[in-house]
């Protein structure tokens, strides 16, 4: 019941995850953060099993950071993906994999390009305009195929991720406690407010 | 106990050799292994035209990698007047349990010939496809293990052919396959019945192709399909082949023709 | 032992009919809630084992099951469109099935489920409301229509029917009524419905934008564009897109078209659908 949603503009990417920390029946935290920032342009989701995400995000964090420092430029995030790929390719053949579903979305300051990649466990990649995770597949790729376009701005991909925050708020059967959204562009990343007290109800 | 390690679902019981039946009762009522089905492979084809169908099936007979015999057919006349069947109108194959088949065919039978007598006329197709439906749903719980298809022709003269699911979902095509090589035959008819995929060359690129224009396809050539499409099926399925028994439907009575398939 | 004697002991009298000689002596008989049984204790274990595909995926019978069905009121009445795709496993066993059933020329009912199922209980529907016209003088409401169908299933539940299926009707007491109904016994009146695997999609679609105030042209659209969306991104829905729309005097078909000239249509004139490429590369 975790979501995790990624959608590219025409300046930027952003990424959207639940904030709700689920164990069993029971909710443990109501603001919990999925993602992690691996360097000033390139911000990594992540869902699956508990222990396994952050071990797994917070390794890759420390390496991408690692080589910023040694070499005094950022990976770009389509080396980003592909570093990831291969360790989380490794892992799943080892004798403990790590269990995790991943999304990366990145600014690329050169090109001016934004980028989106979608992972799941089984390291399979993919870059796509917009992508998710978990339940929030079924419900708003949907949307997405028939509301976004690779040109939008800013304002015009939040309202499509606010129809997508609200298909999920009307029809996923367990609260997940709004939405954090975080937005990667030629700024860097930043954290947007987002207003989730609105009830949806169903038509 | 060692009911747990059953490889056959159906038989919840004790089975290491090969086809044991449980040989210990558990602890209060045992139920023994009621599995009434088989499956005689073989498969079976219809395509209707402007004013004719032609309904065919293969006449081999196998169990498992066994063949029973080389010629149990699988098409038959329905609701002629006589046993001989001359003056039948409508043709019914199944595929499946050659029991089922059987009793569904004798069944449907009877009926259409109880509706002649009474109503002094032949059963059209409609009544007929209608009446095939409620007989195998009758069976819901207890299934004919059988796919169907009926053909005849319609109130204008038309060609139909009705193909059934086992519980007696159905629905009037242009053409369909059933039984064991369906999935090798009814690709093939989609592409050369309903020229699905086929475009008109140089009409455009990609998505902006023209599709090939739709004509009825003559008896003649309808003919040729069914036999490409069982030859090339007995090619690549075990358990097709021996005979093709075929049923053209016209408006002057059903003709029958028997063709050889290879019987290796 | 009791059974055994009572069942072999009974008078010529009393005597069942087998379905064979039932036959005979009505040759066109109604649809009817006679149905053989397999002589086990437990039928609907035993029906499971022999049918059901996903308790059993090599079981020898496999019935054809149905998937995107959609349905909503607005203020010029009810949209009912769904797909058309039949799958027996990963078997497509049709791409033409006719998901919306006529029970009669002011009521639809949605197919999604068991093929058969919804065939011949939404065939047996129509009977019943054409009893109800004939013994009370004026039609059945949906709300009566649809409990007929709810209690019915209701009786056969735990004996493996499967069906989700949907009531959509206009009567003038009523108004729009739309009702779904599934084999588990469930009824519920309701606005907007989505039913079969590719339901979440089409979900996310209709939802986006949909309003009781729509236009007959937007709500039309909407519906096209939502089993559209569905057929894109579920595996098990396809085909053609069957449309229709219920008005107080009956409802009106608006046609059963390919999904494939229409998605591309939807993608090069809209720009939707970004994620696939047009280019051939």
């Amino acid at each position: 019941m975790e979501v995790l949603l990624g959608i590219t503009g025409k300046d930027f990417t952003l990424i959207a995850c639940s904030k709700a920390a689920m164990r069993g029946a029971t909710i443990l935290k109501a603001s919990d953060d999925k993602t992690r920032s691996l360097n000033k342009h390139t911000l990594m989701a992540f869902s699956g099993e508990a222990g396994d995400t952050i071990q797994f995000a917070e390794y890759i964090q420390a390496n991408a950071q690692l080589y910023s420092m040694r070499n005094g430029t950022d990976l770009s995030p389509s080396a980003l993906a592909h570093f990831i790929r291969g360790e989380l390719a490794s892992s799943l053949r080892s004798r403990k994999p790590y269990n995790v579903n991943l999304l990366l979305g990145g600014f690329d300051p050169i090109t001016g390009k934004p980028s989106l990649y979608w992972m799941d466990y089984l390291a399979a990649l993919t870059a796509a305009p917009y992508a998710a995770h978990g339940y929030a597949q079924y419900y708003c790729l949907s949307i997405l195929d028939k509301h976004h376009n690779p040109n939008i701005d800013f304002e015009q991909g939040m309202k499509v991720l606010r129809m997508c925050t609200d298909e999920l708020k009307r029809r996923l059967p367990i609260d997940f406690k709004g939405m954090l959204v975080k937005v990667i562009d030629k700024d860097g990343i930043r954290e947007v407010e987002y207003n989730d007290d609105a009830r949806i109800a169903c038509p | 106990m060692s009911a747990m390690f059953s490889q056959n679902p159906l038989m919840n019981g004790p089975n290491y050799s090969f086809n044991q039946a449980p040989s210990t009762a558990a602890a209060g009522n045992k139920e023994h292994g009621f599995y009434p089905y088989t499956d005689n492979g073989g498969s079976t084809l219809a395509i209707s035209g402007s004013d004719f169908t032609i309904v065919a099936g293969d006449t081999r007979s196998t169990s498992g990698y066994n063949i029973n015999t080389r010629y149990s057919p699988k098409v038959f006349k329905i609701g002629g007047t006589t046993s001989s069947q001359d003056d039948a109108t409508l043709v019914l194959s199944v595929v499946g349990f050659a029991a089922d088949g059987e009793a569904l065919k004798e069944r449907l039978d009877a009926i259409v010939k109880m509706y002649r007598y009474q109503h002094g006329k032949p059963m059209s197709v409609k009544a007929c496809a209608q009446r095939l439906s409620t007989i195998l749903y009758g069976k819901r719980f207890f299934p004919y293990y059988v796919t169907a298809i009926l053909g005849g022709l319609d109130e204008e003269g038309n060609g139909a052919v009705y193909s059934y699911d086992p519980v007696g979902s159905y629905e009037r095509e242009q053409c369909r396959a059933a039984g064991a090589a369906a999935s090798l035959i009814m690709p093939f008819l989609d592409n050369q019945v309903n020229y699905k995929n086929q475009y008109i060359p140089g009409s455009g690129v990609g998505h902006a192709l023209v599709e090939r224009e739709k004509i009825p396809l003559g008896r003649t050539e309808v003919e040729d399909v069914v036999k490409d499409a069982f030859d090339s099926a007995v090619e690549r399925h075990i358990e097709v082949g021996d005979g093709l028994q075929m049923f053209v439907i016209t408006k002057s009575g059903i003709e029958e023709k028997y063709l050889p398939l290879k019987r290796d | 032992m009791d059974t055994l004697v009572a069942r072999y002991s009974q008078p010529m009298f009393e005597k069942d009919y087998t379905e064979d000689q039932l036959d005979m002596y009505q040759p066109a008989p109604s649809l009817s809630l006679r149905f053989a049984m397999p002589p086990v204790a437990q039928p609907s274990a035993w029906l499971r084992a022999a049918t059901d595909d996903h308790a059993n995926p090599n079981c020898p019978i496999k019935i054809a099951h149905g998937t995107t069905t959609l349905a909503f009121r607005f203020q010029g009445g009810i949209i009912v469109a769904t797909d058309s795709r039949a799958t027996a496993g990963n078997w497509i066993a049709s791409q033409t099935v006719k998901k919306v059933i006529e029970i009669n020329n002011c009521l639809l009912g949605t197919m999604a489920g068991g093929a058969a199922d919804c065939q011949y209980w939404l065939a047996y529907l129509g009977m019943q409301c054409r009893l109800h016209e004939l013994r009370h003088k004026r039609r059945i409401s949906v709300a009566a229509a649809s409990k007929i169908l709810a209690n019915l299933v209701y009786s056969y539940k735990g004996m493996g029917l499967s069906m989700g299926t949907m009531c959509a009707g206009v009567t003038k007491e009523e108004g729009p009524a739309l009702y779904y109904i599934d084999s588990d016994g469930t009824r519920l009146a309701g606005n907007l419905f989505c039913v079969g695997s590719g339901q979440t999609f089409a979900y996310g679609v209709l939802d986006a934008e949909y309003s009781y105030d729509l236009s007959e042209e937007a709500a039309l659209e909407l519906g096209r564009r939502s089993i559209l969306a569905a057929t894109h991104r579920d595996a098990y829905s396809g085909g053609f897109i069957n449309l229709y729309h219920v008005k107080e005097d009956g409802w009106v078909k608006h046609g059963f078209n390919d999904t494939n000239p229409i998605f591309w249509k939807t993608k090069l004139e809209s720009g939707e659908f970004s994620n696939v490429t047009s280019e051939l590369v």
